[in-house]
């Protein structure tokens, strides 16, 4: 039979517990947490300036809080300030042997924040394609917002990869961190 | 039509600055609003070029453009230049010959 009430003195905060069980109810969830992707490519990058990545698929949103029609950027909701956990890629393409550098940015409030990897391949050979990550922790307050950035350096047809699986290609992810 | 970038590197040239650091000394960005890539800052001495200036730039940054390919597919078919270093020890004529079919075939504007 599962405890369902205890009272304050009759556990010893010394004491060790060894749960063979579930415990229920004792943690928090790390919301708001939200997955979102490219859907299809976006092709027409204009070499060697910043572009908001169109997120436009969503995997998931717990609390709604990413726009991925419009402004493709995730907005903290009210009352839920604090330390926020997030992990990007991009994956960059251009025409064949193309694709020179490769940046990756997150902007907080319009101003980068997290600086990504990058690379330049000016002078190799099969640049045709490059992929990306990086990963933060940033504290954010109520209403601060997110967006993801790139940078082609490119000679033609640059373009962010959107197809494929789910895991793979151009995607934020982010969580608030319990503390 | 030619990505902002090269014509403000034509733009540069033109008024005497050789080089355009594209994380330092001007920063374009496009927001995916449907209005293009537009320039965030510009941190060179020279002054910010206008919408007309930069739209003169638009033949000599296309040429450019298509130049930059042509580079690009010529480095390609050169090879690697540990290769290249030994078909010239081997016979440096046979080398000569291959890098002008190469820039042959790919002629720039």
């Amino acid at each position: 039979m599962a405890i369902d009430k205890i009272q304050s003195q009759s556990i010893n905060l010394a004491d060790n517990f060894a749960f063979t069980g579930t415990v229920t109810g004792a943690s928090g969830v790390n919301t708001p947490n939200f997955f979102v992707r490219l859907g299809t490519n976006q092709a027409g990058i204009s070499n060697e300036a910043w572009t908001k990545i169109s997120l436009a698929h969503e995997i998931y949103d717990s609390d709604n809080a990413f726009d991925s029609t419009t402004n493709y950027r995730f907005t903290v909701p009210s009352g839920k300030a604090g330390k926020y956990f997030f992990e990007f890629s991009i994956f960059g393409k251009a025409g064949d042997n193309d694709l020179n550098r490769i940046h990756c940015r997150l902007y907080k409030n319009g101003s980068t924040i997290l600086a990504g990897a990058e690379n330049d391949w000016t002078n190799q050979a099969f640049r045709n394609a490059q992929m990306y990550s990086s990963s933060g922790v940033i504290d954010l307050n109520v209403g601060d917002y997110i967006e993801l950035y790139g940078k082609l350096f490119h000679t033609d047809d640059g373009q962010f990869l959107g197809s494929g699986n789910t895991l793979a290609n151009t995607r934020l992810i982010g969580f608030r961190i319990l503390e | 039509m030619a990505n902002l970038s090269t014509k403000i590197k034509m733009y540069a040239a033109a008024n005497g600055v050789a080089e355009v650091d594209f994380m330092k000394d001007v920063m374009l960005q496009d927001d995916s609003d449907g209005n293009g890539a537009y320039i965030k800052e510009w941190n060179l001495d020279i002054a910010q070029p206008t919408d007309a200036q930069l739209s003169a730039q638009e033949t000599a940054a296309d040429t450019e453009e298509a130049n930059n390919q042509v580079r690009s597919t010529r480095r390609t078919a050169y090879g690697d230049i540990g290769d290249q270093l030994d078909e010239i020890y081997k016979d440096i004529d046979a080398w000569k010959a291959r890098i002008k079919s190469i820039k042959d075939n790919n002629p720039k504007s």
